[in-house]
């Protein structure tokens, strides 16, 4: 009985008070979202770090040994791995540069348009709400190399000399994807520098011009520090959804040619969908997961810093 | 208020910036639209035609009877996506709610752990959850894609929502609560009206999600009907549409369009969502 009175008490509010038996009503409006939450991303997660222990393969059920650190000790001998592990730098760390720089360049020109033209805004977000797969798609089309009309522009415009095969070779595949990537994720960026061009206080800005300074001092004086927060919150987040991005990789080089753009998301998913290495998947996705949970960590710092 | 003189190479700089950054967005887009007008043969031809000598709808007819049932992906989309839509709004309001107003033990941790399950790679979650998923017959059905793509979803949403109803002032509800209003009847008719934007932004990005989401469908059905679009599109890829860039892109299109509708109907509640959490005030 006590039991159930202290129940009633973080419930809070009137309820408690009526003095009928029931669970929290807290406890009642968070758990269906707890279950789920628990059901596709807990389990799967508590399930992964045990099965990392484990030399389990999907093709003999029957054969699962307890191996300790193995499947770790394994990875920091797996060339490929390490591989992976520098694609995903590359690939993220020139994705998110890229469009960190376009996104802001892009922004500050939107800001100048009059408001009647406001509808540009939202055409230069399109990109963004694309499937990831159908990126894929256009930019396998793009970057073709029988039909691709990446190939004639460059060829028109005397950068390349023939048609070259982007998806096809080992050092090109990696700028096709990227390209692909930015052209999907700028529009976020843009999106996340407007609104915090609008949150600068216009008599900040008024300053700037009545003390005669030029346009790029203002930049650099005014703009800049009111963005660096919502520029280091955009990385920030950017960097941890490249570092798990998969449907455009997968659609346009499937990780290929060779392993030139396999990531370690890509990595992970061949190990588990197409070695059915599920034990050695699980320690590869572990410490991967290690790594996200440190960037978030930092990630929900910089977020309560900006809010309060 | 103070403005700057007129400069002209300001001026060229702005506008060549959003004329670039217009055809930087748009081109691909058009590209998309006119390569699935085009006859196959056309595709390959040099110069590229930029737009069709015999524009056709024979790819999107051609779509209807492929070998892949393109119709019922479409539907599995459909399906799955507005269901999603609906479970993540009911959940994420509850829990939001709950959030935003009630006083409870480790709803600080509760708070931070469900942002922080948006970080983790998908891709480690696909094989616990497929061997669960065939435990407990969940592969191969509507409900088991449902319950994937609402996990996705959720923790947005309840940020969202928590902190739309975060800023409703609380005395509004104390004051009815006190007038013998109970506290679900107030969230009901008090809280919930002044949330819509929230509730309205969560189930456009609960139908994004869905509706994009290609790791779950690829993974958790292996029955080619039960696939969704993007999964059911890139098996189509290496089979279907081998060398056939124009159907693939007819496949595009239809994939494209009703994303693009819900963004363009949409788009006001979307952007506010977005970058509320992200600004001050």
């Amino acid at each position: 009985m006590a039991g159930e009175r202290t129940t009633r008490r973080i419930s809070g509010g009137k309820e408690g008070k009526r003095g009928f038996p029931r669970l929290p009503l807290s406890f009642l409006l968070i758990f269906p979202s707890i279950l789920v939450l628990s059901l596709v991303i807990l389990y799967p997660l508590i399930s992964s770090s045990l099965l990392s222990l484990f030399n389990y393969e999907l093709t003999k059920p029957h054969d699962i040994d307890f191996v300790f650190f193995n499947n770790y000790s394994k990875m920091f001998k797996d060339d490929t791995f390490w591989l992976a592990f520098r694609n995903t730098l590359i690939f993220t760390g020139v994705s998110v540069v890229v469009s960190l720089v376009v996104g802001l360049i892009v922004a500050i020109a939107l800001d100048q348009l009059p408001e009647r033209l406001a509808g540009l805004r939202g055409i230069v977000l399109v990109p963004w709400i694309i499937p990831g797969v159908i990126v894929g798609f256009l930019f396998m089309l793009i970057f073709d190399v029988e039909v691709g009309i990446a190939n004639v522009i460059l060829k028109q415009l005397g950068i390349i000399k023939k048609f070259l095969p982007w998806l096809m070779d080992e050092q090109l595949a990696m700028i096709a994807v990227i390209v692909a990537n930015i052209w999907n994720q700028i529009p976020f960026y843009i999106l996340m520098f407007t609104a915090g061009l609008k949150a600068i206080p216009v008599d900040v800005k008024e300053a700037a011009i009545v003390e005669g300074a030029s346009r790029w001092q203002e930049f650099v004086h005014v703009t800049l520090p009111y963005l660096r927060g919502i520029m280091v919150i955009t990385s920030l987040l950017m960097v941890i959804r490249n570092f798990n991005n998969f449907p455009i990789i997968y659609t346009m080089t499937g990780g290929g040619p060779v392993f030139s753009t396999t990531t370690l998301v890509i990595y992970i998913y061949r190990l588990a969908f197409e070695q059915f290495n599920i034990g050695y998947a699980s320690a590869v996705g572990i410490v991967w997961c290690l790594v996200l949970l440190a960037l978030s960590m930092v990630y929900v710092k910089m977020l309560y810093k900006q809010v309060h | 208020m103070f403005k700057r003189k007129f400069s002209v190479s300001w001026s060229v700089f702005v506008w060549g910036t959003v004329l670039a950054i217009l055809g930087w967005s748009l081109f691909p887009m058009y590209w998309m639209l006119v390569t699935s007008l085009k006859r196959n043969m056309d595709v390959f031809k040099v110069p590229p035609e930029l737009w069709p000598s015999h524009p056709t709808l024979e790819n999107y007819i051609a779509l209807a009877s492929g070998v892949n049932p393109i119709g019922r992906f479409f539907v599995n989309s459909l399906i799955t996506s507005i269901l999603t839509v609906i479970i993540t709004i009911i959940l994420a309001t509850l829990a939001g709610y709950a959030l935003s107003r009630l006083r409870f033990r480790f709803r600080d941790q509760i708070l931070v752990s469900v942002l922080v399950t948006q970080m983790f790679p998908l891709v480690i979650m696909l094989a616990p959850l497929y061997l669960l998923y065939v435990k407990t017959h969940l592969l191969n059905t509507y409900a088991g894609l449902v319950i994937a793509f609402t996990s996705f979803a959720l923790p947005f949403g309840i940020w969202m929502i928590k902190g739309f109803i975060d800023s409703v002032p609380v005395e509004v509800e104390e004051a009815a609560m006190v007038d013998g209003c109970s506290r679900l009847k107030a969230m009901w008719t008090l809280v919930l009206p002044l949330t819509i934007p929230g509730i309205v932004a969560t189930g456009i990005f609960a139908f994004l999600d869905a509706w994009n989401n290609l790791l779950f469908p690829l993974t958790l059905t292996n029955e080619l009907k039960m696939k969704t679009l993007p999964a059911g599109l890139v098996l189509a890829c290496t089979g279907q549409f081998k060398h056939e860039w124009s159907g693939m892109m007819a496949a595009s299109f239809i994939t494209t369009l009703p994303v693009l509708i819900v963004f363009i109907l949409m788009q006001r509640y979307l952007v506010e969502g977005l970058t509320r959490g992200a600004v001050k005030g």
